[in-house]
């Protein structure tokens, strides 16, 4: 019970209250300790006798104040009165402001000054005029308060003082003073008070205002400044008669229906938890679960169960499409349902949008962890998600699939079965890639200490090709033929012609490719020609240059060893430790995917292979597209952007080459954007390739279709160019060949590419 | 009338009769407040609807009709009148868990579908019956207003130790058991519940023995001293019948 509360009213009302709060309150405890001492206050009651009688009708308010003293005097009203910082906006839109009580009231000039005395506090804002300006300061007469309590002064001529060291300088010297003028309307914080000698000191600066007024400006202000209930005021002074009530309804804001609740918040009554004097309607008697909203809640749980049920009933019928209504309607009925989450997901799961079904168990298992169903069928679908993106070879994600189902529930078997063999997969697949890329440097080696032999064969059965070709161009015997020239270069075996039709079921693609290459080159233009001299030049790094010389001389001696360049190209192993010229540029391609993880190769592969292992990946591609892995493909590109930095310098170096290099470009470009347009794979197009360069083009583009895109951006021209090496096949080879020797070897180069166009022509014909 | 049974015991308006109509009326009113608070309504709607409802069985007899259909659909108009649109299936499920305590919510059946139609029914009923006449001033706009301007004559502290505001809110809310809306004008009404508010605690509106007008002649010309005497006693007995309704 608030002691002061209850001693205030006893003292307004004297003895009686006390006897009638006895009377009815003996049972409580809490007023037992009270009314003790009270007795004593009501000894003071007669100098309050004069009050009493003039509220001599008051029994009856006496008796309801006793009656509800309980509810009255609890100290649960403070708690409901929360006290309300008071920025005084003086938004006449959200009620109506009014001008003082007092002026209405006509209360005397003497009481005001006492009471205004009495109640400004420090930090209150002050309006006045500056009536002198001392060297000391300034003085004001107050014309109306600006926050807090608003009262009406103008009349009551009060001063303040501003001193000196409180008005902020305007100027960097001089006399801060001497921006003041008498007459200035200025706005001012209140800093200290006498009351007893009814003095006050102002200040201009925001400091002596509490925080939540610092914004306001002090010092000059406008006559437009001026608050509102001050006009008003004023008003009122020039029309007496004015009633409050007249006042009140004229004003806009009374019009507010939004009035309400901004005055509720600023007095801090809650509109939530309403007080109430009658004892039924306490709010702590309210059950939570008899609330609208709980009881909604409730009924549309039950309701939407109902749908279920109905909606479970037609799925076991076979009714899908009716089972799916039912529980959609559920669910319109009550979002969050668990069963109809559960009961829909099962139906998508049932009818193969696993997807869709998880969702479901997800959202179902977040409002509900414990319900069992839902967590089984999450299982399952997880793992049967799992086992879909196996077949796909999306292998981590399949994994990242049954770890869920493990975490979710560990004792589900079929999970952790389809995990294990998830990683048994995994690992031999990593183990394959590793004995492969062990082949294939085995190869490499190999190649290197047989690469004349190698080049010898080739060039012959290059030759058988050629004339197969004549009599079948679109066949893929044709192709196979050459493939098994090429093959021999595959990695995965030494070069040879056992190996040929592994290598061709391996890369049948990529041979044909390659196939098309050499074709294409033959077929070549002499600007093409010189083009591929362009693009062998950066081919290689210096360093493979280095190893491949010697190489290089044999293979210039001999035209056949261009092709077998270009298949061991096509051979050299997808690591990219080759630092043979001989990129192989399909087996390049196979590899890479295998091998992407293998950080050796990726960070081993050297510029000038780069172009081929692109194209001959392309080739591969264009094979194996459909295996490509997102990670693969960027470990391409990664590499390939050594590469391109690598060749870049190359071509710097053999200025000569990029000459005729910058002729190539711009076609180039066009062709290539031109292919990757078009984007049509077919085997087919071994004809487009002998004829067309842009069709070969397109046909390798539309095998690597994103990749290229990305390369291209990546790469620019030069990657463009090097592309067209891997399109001519031979001319790669050769230009990666080129591109490593030095200036002198030119020549001989540029004897090779005629050569080829001869052959190519000799194929026309 | 087939509603009867679900809401009110036969029995008990057997005895309507006997007792008051007015202890009735506050059971009745009771509940409106009640299911206002339970159904989030705002203190102006609410008053509202025991406006309506009062004014309602001044047209008419308590036994014509339901007294707690004619209180439901009281609440749905107050709803739309004070644009604090309610809907009825709230206003069933909280009056359905009011009247049956504890029990579950309604199904949605066909009983359901025809206590919603009552309910619309009654409302049309009751605007015929009322004259379309159904929007109100109320005091509260201006008790605030009140409360704003003597907040501001006195001293801040005081005022903040002493629950003036609330206790005068509390004691305009509990005022629409009775029929004091309909007898009195708003801002007469609205005085004497401030005056009843600052009676309760002792408080002395600064200077009021000096000033020329007394503040609560200040906030409403017309007013007379025993006319808020009246309010009051009207007031206060009002709640007499809180404690004696179990």
């Amino acid at each position: 019970m608030d002691r002061d509360l209850l001693r205030q009213s006893l003292s307004c009302h004297g003895p009686t209250l006390l006897s009638l709060l006895r009377s009815e309150q003996q049972d409580n405890p809490h007023f037992r300790g009270l009314l003790g001492p009270a007795a004593d206050t009501a000894r003071g009651a007669p100098p309050l006798l004069a009050r009493k009688e003039r509220r001599g009708d008051n029994i009856e308010i006496q008796k309801f104040i006793s009656r509800k003293a309980d509810l009255l005097f609890a100290l649960s009203w403070k708690q409901n009165a929360p006290t309300v910082s008071e920025i005084n906006e003086e938004n006449e839109d959200y009620y109506a402001i009014m001008p003082p009580l007092e002026q209405f009231m006509d209360v005397p000039s003497v009481d005001r000054r006492e009471l205004f005395f009495r109640d400004v506090e420090r930090g209150d804002v002050v309006i006045g005029r500056i009536s002198s300006i001392r060297e000391f300061g300034f003085f004001m007469v107050l014309i109306c308060l600006g926050s807090g309590i608003i009262r009406d002064i103008s009349h009551l001529e009060i001063t303040a003082l501003c001193p000196l060291r409180d008005v902020p300088s305007h100027s960097n010297h001089g006399d801060p003073l001497s921006y003041y003028q008498t007459g200035d309307l200025i706005r001012a914080g209140i800093k200290d008070i006498d009351r007893y000698h009814e003095k006050l000191v102002v200040s201009l600066y925001s400091s002596s205002l509490p925080p939540h007024l610092s914004e306001m400006k002090l010092g000059v202000i406008s006559s437009e400044d001026l608050p509102l209930h001050y006009r008003r005021s004023i008003e009122l002074n020039s029309n007496s008669s004015e009633s409050y009530e007249n006042v009140l309804q004229h004003s806009m804001g009374f019009m507010n229906p939004g009035g309400v609740e901004f005055l509720l918040g600023k007095l801090g009554i809650s509109e939530s938890n309403p007080p109430s004097l009658m004892r039924g309607l306490q709010r702590t008697n309210f059950s939570e679960e008899d609330f609208a909203f709980t009881l909604r809640k409730k009924q549309s749980a039950s309701w939407a169960l109902k749908c279920v049920k109905i909606g479970v009933d037609y799925f076991k019928v076979g009714r899908h499409v009716d089972a799916m209504n039912e529980y959609n309607k559920a669910l319109e009925i009550d979002k969050q349902n668990v069963e109809a989450l559960v009961a829909r997901g099962a139906l998508y799961a049932t009818k193969g949008s696993l997807n869709k079904a998880i969702e479901d168990f997800e959202v179902a298992l977040e409002t509900c962890p414990t319900h069992r169903n839902a967590r089984k069928y999450l299982c399952q679908t997880l793992v049967e998600r799992g086992g879909q993106l196996e077949e796909e070879e999306k292998l981590l994600n399949a994994e990242s699939y049954y770890k869920k189902a493990l975490t979710l529930d560990e004792t589900f078997k079929e999970a952790e079965d389809a995990l294990s063999k998830l990683h048994k997969h995994m690992q031999k697949s990593l183990e394959l890639r590793e004995k492969q890329a062990e082949k294939e440097e085995k190869q490499k080696s190999k190649k290197i200490e047989t690469s004349a032999e190698k080049l010898r064969k080739l060039l012959k059965e290059e030759k058988r090709l050629k004339k197969k070709r004549k009599r079948s161009t679109s066949s893929s015997s044709s192709a196979s033929s050459a493939d098994q020239v090429v093959s021999s270069s595959s990695s995965s075996s030494s070069s040879g012609h056992k190996k040929h039709k592994k290598r061709k079921r391996n890369r049948s693609e990529s041979s044909r490719n390659s196939k098309r290459h050499s074709s294409k080159a033959s077929s070549h233009p002499p600007d093409q020609n010189r083009k591929e001299e362009s693009y062998l030049l950066p081919a290689n790094t210096s360093a493979s240059f280095l190893n491949q010389k010697q190489e290089m001389e044999k293979l210039l001696e001999n035209q056949g060893r261009v092709k077998e360049r270009e298949k061991s190209n096509i051979q050299s192993s997808s690591s990219a430790e080759i630092p043979d010229n001989f990129g192989g540029r399909s087996e390049d391609s196979r590899d890479f995917y295998n091998s992407s993880r293998i950080q050796a190769s990726s960070s081993k592969i050297e510029k000038p292979f780069k172009p081929d292992r692109y194209f001959s990946s392309r080739r591969d591609f264009s094979g194996s597209f459909s295996r490509n892995s997102d990670e693969k493909i960027k470990n391409f590109n990664r590499k390939f952007e050594k590469g391109v930095e690598g060749r870049k310098e190359h071509y710097r170096k053999w200025e000569p080459g990029s000459m005729r290099y910058s002729t190539s470009p711009a076609g180039l470009d066009c062709s290539w954007k031109s292919v990757e347009k078009s984007k049509k794979y077919a085997n087919t197009g071994l004809h487009g390739f002998n004829r067309n360069d842009e069709e070969q083009r397109s046909q390798l583009n539309t095998n690597q279709k994103k990749e290229s895109e990305n390369r291209e951006e990546n790469y620019g021209d030069e990657i463009e160019d090097l592309e067209e090496d891997a399109l001519n096949g031979k001319e790669q080879s050769e230009s990666n060949v080129k591109k490593n020797l030095p200036q002198n070897l030119l020549t001989i180069f540029n004897q090779i590419a005629e050569f080829e166009k001869e052959k190519g022509n000799k194929q026309k014909n | 009338m087939e509603f009867l049974q679900f809401i009110i015991p036969l029995s008990t308006i057997k005895e309507g009769h006997l007792v008051s109509e007015a202890k009735v009326h506050f059971k009745v009113t009771r509940f409106i407040m009640e299911a206002g608070v339970k159904l989030g309504m705002q203190s102006i709607p609410i008053a509202t609807a025991c406006t309506i409802y009062h004014k309602f069985f001044c047209e008419t007899k308590l036994d014509a009709y339901d007294p707690y259909l004619i209180a439901m659909s009281a609440i749905y108009l107050a709803g739309k009148v004070e644009e604090q649109h309610l809907r009825t299936r709230d206003i069933i499920n909280v009056s359905h868990r009011y009247l049956n305590p504890k029990s579950e919510p309604l199904e949605l059946d066909s009983w359901f579908w025809e206590l919603r139609d009552s309910i619309v029914q009654c409302e049309l009923l009751m605007l015929r019956v009322l004259h379309f006449r159904v929007s109100f001033q109320h005091p509260h706009k201006y008790l605030l207003h009140y409360l704003i301007s003597l907040k501001n004559w006195m001293n801040r502290h005081s005022w903040e130790r002493t629950p003036v505001s609330l206790v005068a809110w509390a004691l305009l809310r509990d005022s629409y058991h009775g029929v004091l809306c309909l007898r009195y004008p708003a801002p007469h009404i609205a005085v004497a519940v401030l005056y009843l508010a600052l009676q309760c605690y002792g408080v002395e509106v600064p200077a009021d023995s000096e000033a020329e007008k007394p503040w609560w002649q200040v906030f409403s010309e017309d007013l007379t001293k025993p006319v808020i005497d009246n309010i009051v006693s009207d007031l206060i007995q009002i709640y007499t019948m809180d404690t004696e309704i179990p």
